[in-house]
């Protein structure tokens, strides 16, 4: 007997039914394993590998002369792996004992190392000391567990941290590093990439409860350190910049002040600081916008530094001559409208004076003779209106008017230095290129970029941006500036020993939503030195300073002793020779001439460049004022008395001058030569005087003086 | 009848034999780091432990007639049916209630059905005769008690041994010569009843949901499939190496138990996955061959049904671990961890052994 045919038949039906089903699945094995098999294995790869990111070490900031400014520290930082934590059941220990090392919350730490992660970071860049106690912390033995010879679960790493050595030292261009060490303002942002150098990795290949897989497949890909960058910027005179801001600060407590000094010959910044600023090592503990660079990313309307520019287009362009005449009666009219000068007049001057005296009308009709093309084009030779490209974050463009909607009032203010905003570094800039023949330089501020062994990798070189004015014109500008020092609104700029070059300024800050402040003024200095082979210039900006606010008050003196440390500082010799500076301003001491006779003692006053005011028929002095001693300035008036007043006898007279247009302290030092008293009411400059000019009053008489405000360059908003 | 007995076809027997060390190595293999921190031989032991007592049961099965099983049929058929009541008043494990606790060991009624209830078709669809041409005085006390079965295991539940039962005795019954419109009405009405069963569980509903797209569900519904396609993925050709799997380092769950062939496939590759199949394409060419050639119609039908039995739950297990089919919940036969399935996967594989003996050899 056997089985039916049918029923073999049926079997062997299913039989290759089954085969069938199973080569079907086969099939999908060589779709799955083989087709399909490099995606799936790829995928469940980046599943179980995490990538732990091995930081570079970030580069060090150097200053000129190799000096740290910013460098990178190695710390720990504390991580949890809660996992571990966990296995080991002995977490509220662990919390506590961490909690008590880094004087944390212990509940807190618990939540933290517990918390349902594979990592956790506990506290990052622990100092030495309590990461060195952490490292090292065990669990006691107890009645359950044995003793441990660290904290299960509980792991350090090494990070860097970013170390400011100067603290607050250029703080505002360096910017800072956050915590993950990445750049975050100023160079630290803006070489970021040079600076933190390639991030290695580690590849942890780990299983699926947060564990690292026993001798599990781990990759390292080591990271490239960052490369150190060089600036331009000297510490030294960084250091003098920054001492005189201090000064500024605590002298006129304004909101703002900056200062920036350039080698014109190369366009290297050499030191630039501002205030308010910040400590880079806690930059939180700082409002946001103490981090920000504002002669750089903050633009203002300069006022009268910027007839620097107005003169040497002109003088390019050849519609001005030194020893143009020009009058200025306290305004000059354009288009309808008065824009008035700083003093009630200067009468007639030569252009040379005319700078001297900041003298706006001479300035209003110097630019209306360019014509509007004449003068953009210099604006824009000078580079206004576009960013300098310097390798700093944030840089603002600065705002010209379009030139198709100037009109002649319009050009009339740009002149002096109004309506047009630019950045402080623009400025200083296109200044740097009068000081430099005339050749616009790209500002830098980074010298070379060496790798962590200090192999040269880049040195970025001077960058000539174009020729604006002639070198002729330059050299005519720069011994106007030189004037304007020896002479003019400069004065107390000068630098004994130096010759320095320079423009005053005080513009009336710009209220948001139009119009000029009547109480917020920005004092500032523009300056060079020395005149005949320029080694820096220098830009300080003092903006809303309380009580004085000239530019000659609150910036010239910063710049005279910027000059001053920093040419001794860079070894640049005196140029003027020592009897010279004996003679020189301030420092002519008088001599006795009592009891000399009149015709010697005329002699003597001659010989020293001071001039002699006889009053009286004798032939003998009997008393002279100021007293001897006394220190003068150079062509200071000598009253000689030849005969000493009699009892009850008509008293002496002297002839009242004139003091409008000048402060106070000029007026102190000219009335006291002369004997006389004041009484002043008001600030600012002297506007009306009562006895009026030219008339005698008797010596010791008072002299009443109104004050304005209405001073050197502060211009009065246009009329409508 | 009186047959003279010959050798046991060693086909089968060396091909159990391979699957089951295949089996316990990949046990060992896929469970170890599960187990490493407190004893990461337990599955081993328990597997070879277990592999040690089928095997004994296997050659028992060989030595017994299976004609002279004949009269216990009956018996032993109403035991498992009251085995599978009993598994019901068990705390359920994971959701379901698949086993009987003795204290020593665990038993998985479901399992011991299989067999026993291909033990008990074989024998009355051998008696049946020409009423198996008839649906309800034929078949229809069958289908009856079949649903029952099914119905109980459902209750545990378990779709997964339900539905290898189901098929088993679908083929069976098709092989006893079922008419073509009865196979029809049965093919119709099982399918509606999985697809009523699947509609009323939300777990079997995310099931599928994880079966049609994984990709969209890859944190839920379709996390096991995806792990399992990522195993054999990083498996590739050769393999990453025996012990080298890294999806059973806790991201693949039942690594060791029903999704143990995708562990299998990562460590020994595609070629290690394709003899598997191959192993089991063996198994079912060398038992259905039983069927042709026995001299009885019970044995010709337990043949068909043993071999049905196991080469169809292979076929779901691999089909579900490579994405063919949804996640259902049951082993891979002779590797798996599972006492119970290897204990009555092994008798099976004895009784055909023994009917192998009175095949008439080529």
């Amino acid at each position: 007997m056997s089985v039916p045919i049918k029923i073999k038949k049926r079997v062997a039906g299913i039989l290759f039914f089954m085969t069938l089903l199973l080569i079907v699945l086969a099939g999908r094995l060589v779709w799955v394993q083989l087709v399909k098999g490099e995606e799936l294995r790829q995928k469940a790869f980046a599943v179980r590998f995490r990538n732990v990111e091995v930081k570079a070490k970030r580069g060090t900031i150097y200053d000129a002369q190799g000096k740290p400014l910013a460098i990178s520290i190695s710390t720990d930082s504390f991580y949890a792996n809660p996992a571990e934590v966990k296995r080991s059941k002995r977490e509220k220990e662990i919390a506590q004992k961490v909690a008590e090392i880094l004087e944390l919350e212990p509940d807190k730490v618990l939540q933290q190392i517990t918390k349902e992660q594979a990592f956790v970071w506990i506290k990052r860049h622990v100092p030495e000391e309590k990461a060195q106690k952490l490292k090292t912390a065990k669990l006691p033995a107890t009645a359950e567990f044995t003793a441990t010879n660290s904290l299960p679960g509980i792991k350090s790493v090494e990070e860097p941290e970013r170390f400011y050595p100067k603290g607050q030292l250029l703080a505002n261009v360096l910017g800072f590093a956050g915590i993950d060490h990445q750049g975050l303002y100023g160079i630290e942002k803006s070489y970021d990439q040079i600076l933190s150098g390639i991030s290695g990795t580690i590849m942890v290949e780990y299983d699926n409860r947060g564990q690292e897989i026993p001798d599990a497949l781990q990759k390292y890909i080591p990271p490239h350190d960052g490369n150190s960058i060089f600036l331009t910027i000297d510490e030294t005179i960084q250091y003098i910049v920054e001492r005189e801001l201090d000064g500024i600060m605590q002298l006129h407590s304004p909101k703002k002040a900056g200062i920036v000094v350039m080698e014109p010959k190369t366009g290297r910044v050499l030191a630039m600081g501002m205030r308010p600023a910040f400590d880079p090592n806690n930059y939180n503990d700082f409002a946001q916008v103490n981090w920000k660079n504002f002669l750089v990313s903050d633009v203002y309307e300069p006022g009268s530094t910027f007839k620097t520019v107005t003169m040497s287009g002109a003088l390019d362009e050849g519609v001005v001559n030194v020893n143009d005449r020009f009058y200025c009666g306290g305004f000059v009219q354009v288009g309808g409208r008065k824009v008035r000068c700083w003093k009630a007049s200067h009468g007639s001057q030569s252009f040379m004076e005319g700078v001297q005296n900041s003298c706006n009308p001479v300035f209003v009709t110097v630019g209306l003779r360019s014509g509007k093309d004449v003068f953009y084009r210099y604006l824009h030779g000078f580079g206004f209106g576009k960013k300098t490209g310097i390798d700093l974050p944030g840089e603002a463009t600065g705002i010209l008017l379009s030139k198709d909607k100037v009109q002649e009032i319009h050009l009339a203010t740009m002149s002096i230095g109004q309506t047009n905003a630019v950045t402080p570094l623009q400025l200083l800039t296109a200044f740097a290129a009068m000081a430099n023949e005339g050749k616009l330089m790209k500002p830098q501020i980074v010298k070379e970029i060496r790798d962590k062994e200090g192999k040269l990798m880049r040195t970025i070189e001077p960058e000539v941006v174009r020729q604006v004015i002639s070198v002729e014109t330059a050299q005519q500008v720069m011994s106007i500036l030189e004037s304007v020092v020896s002479e003019g609104t400069g004065k107390t700029a000068y630098v004994e020993g130096y010759r320095v070059g320079g423009k005053t300024g005080t513009a009336q800050k710009i209220i948001p939503g139009g119009g000029y402040s009547t109480s917020e003024y920005i004092g500032s200095f523009l300056g060079v030195a020395p005149v005949n082979d320029p080694r820096m210039v220098c830009l300080v900006v003092v903006d809303s300073p309380e009580g004085m606010y000239y530019g000659s008050q609150v910036a010239a003196p910063a710049f005279r002793n910027i000059v001053r440390d920093t040419l001794r500082y860079l070894q640049v010799p005196a140029q003027i020779e020592p009897e010279k500076i004996a003679n020189n301003l301030h420092s002519i001491e008088l001599p006795s001439l009592v009891d000399l006779q009149v015709s010697e003692a005329v002699k003597i006053l001659s010989q020293k460049k001071l001039k002699a005011d006889i009053l009286g028929q004798g032939t003998k002095v009997k008393a002279q004022l100021p007293l001897a001693g006394t220190k003068v300035v150079e062509g200071s008036k000598v009253v000689l008395y030849t005969s000493v007043p009699a009892a009850g006898a008509e008293p002496e007279t002297v002839v009242v001058p004139d003091f409008t247009g000048k402060n106070i302290v000029e007026v102190k030092e000219e009335v006291k030569m002369l004997n006389l008293n004041f009484d002043i009411q008001g600030s600012g400059v002297v506007s009306r005087q009562e006895p009026e000019p030219g008339q005698q009053v008797p010596l010791g008489s008072t002299i009443n003086l109104y004050l304005e405000t209405l001073s050197e360059d502060v211009l009065y908003p246009i009329g409508p | 009848m009186r047959l003279k007995k010959g050798e046991p076809d060693l086909w089968i027997f060396f091909t159990t034999m391979l699957l089951l060390v295949i089996g316990i190595v990949m046990v060992f293999s896929a469970s170890y780091y599960d187990t490493l921190e407190n004893d990461p031989y337990f599955y081993l032991r328990k597997q070879l432990m277990w592999a040690a007592l089928s095997f004994v049961a296997m050659l028992v099965m060989m030595k017994i007639d299976y004609f002279r099983l004949k009269p216990y049929i009956n018996f032993i058929f109403a035991v498992a049916f009251i085995l599978l009541i009993v598994v019901l008043f068990y705390e359920p494990v994971q959701g379901s209630r698949r086993w009987i606790k003795l204290g020593f060991i665990n038993i998985q009624p479901s399992e011991i059905m299989k067999l026993s209830l291909v033990l008990f078709l074989a024998k009355k669809l051998s008696e049946i005769g020409a009423r198996i041409k008839h649906f309800f005085t034929g078949i229809g006390p069958y289908l009856l008690l079949l649903g029952l079965v099914g119905g109980l295991i459902m209750l545990e539940p378990d779709l997964g041994t339900t539905l290898v039962i189901a098929g088993t005795a679908c083929v069976l019954l098709i092989v006893a010569g079922l008419r073509l419109r009865h196979f029809f009405v049965l093919a119709f009405s099982g399918l509606a009843v999985v697809g009523a069963l699947i509609l009323a569980d939300l777990n079997r509903i995310n099931r599928i949901i994880g079966f049609l797209d994984p990709w969209s569900h890859a944190s839920k519904e379709g996390y096991q499939l995806i792990n399992s396609l990522y195993a054999l993925g990083s498996g590739g050709l050769f393999g990453m190496g025996l012990g080298n799997s890294r999806q059973k380092l806790d991201y693949l769950p039942e690594q060791n138990t029903d999704f143990i062939y995708a562990i299998l496939g990562e460590e020994l590759g595609f070629i290690g996955a394709f003899l598997v199949v191959l192993l089991f394409c063996l198994f079912a060419w060398r038992g259905y061959r039983l069927a042709l050639t026995c001299p009885d119609l019970f044995g010709s039908f337990l043949a068909v049904g043993i071999t049905t039995t196991i080469v169809l739950q292979a076929f779901i297990n691999m089909g579900v671990v490579t994405g063919l089919l949804p996640i259902t919940g049951i082993g891979l036969p002779f590797i798996s961890y599972g006492g119970s399935s290897l204990l009555f996967s092994m008798s099976g594989v004895g009784i055909l052994l023994n009917i192998s003996r009175y095949c008439s050899n080529p």
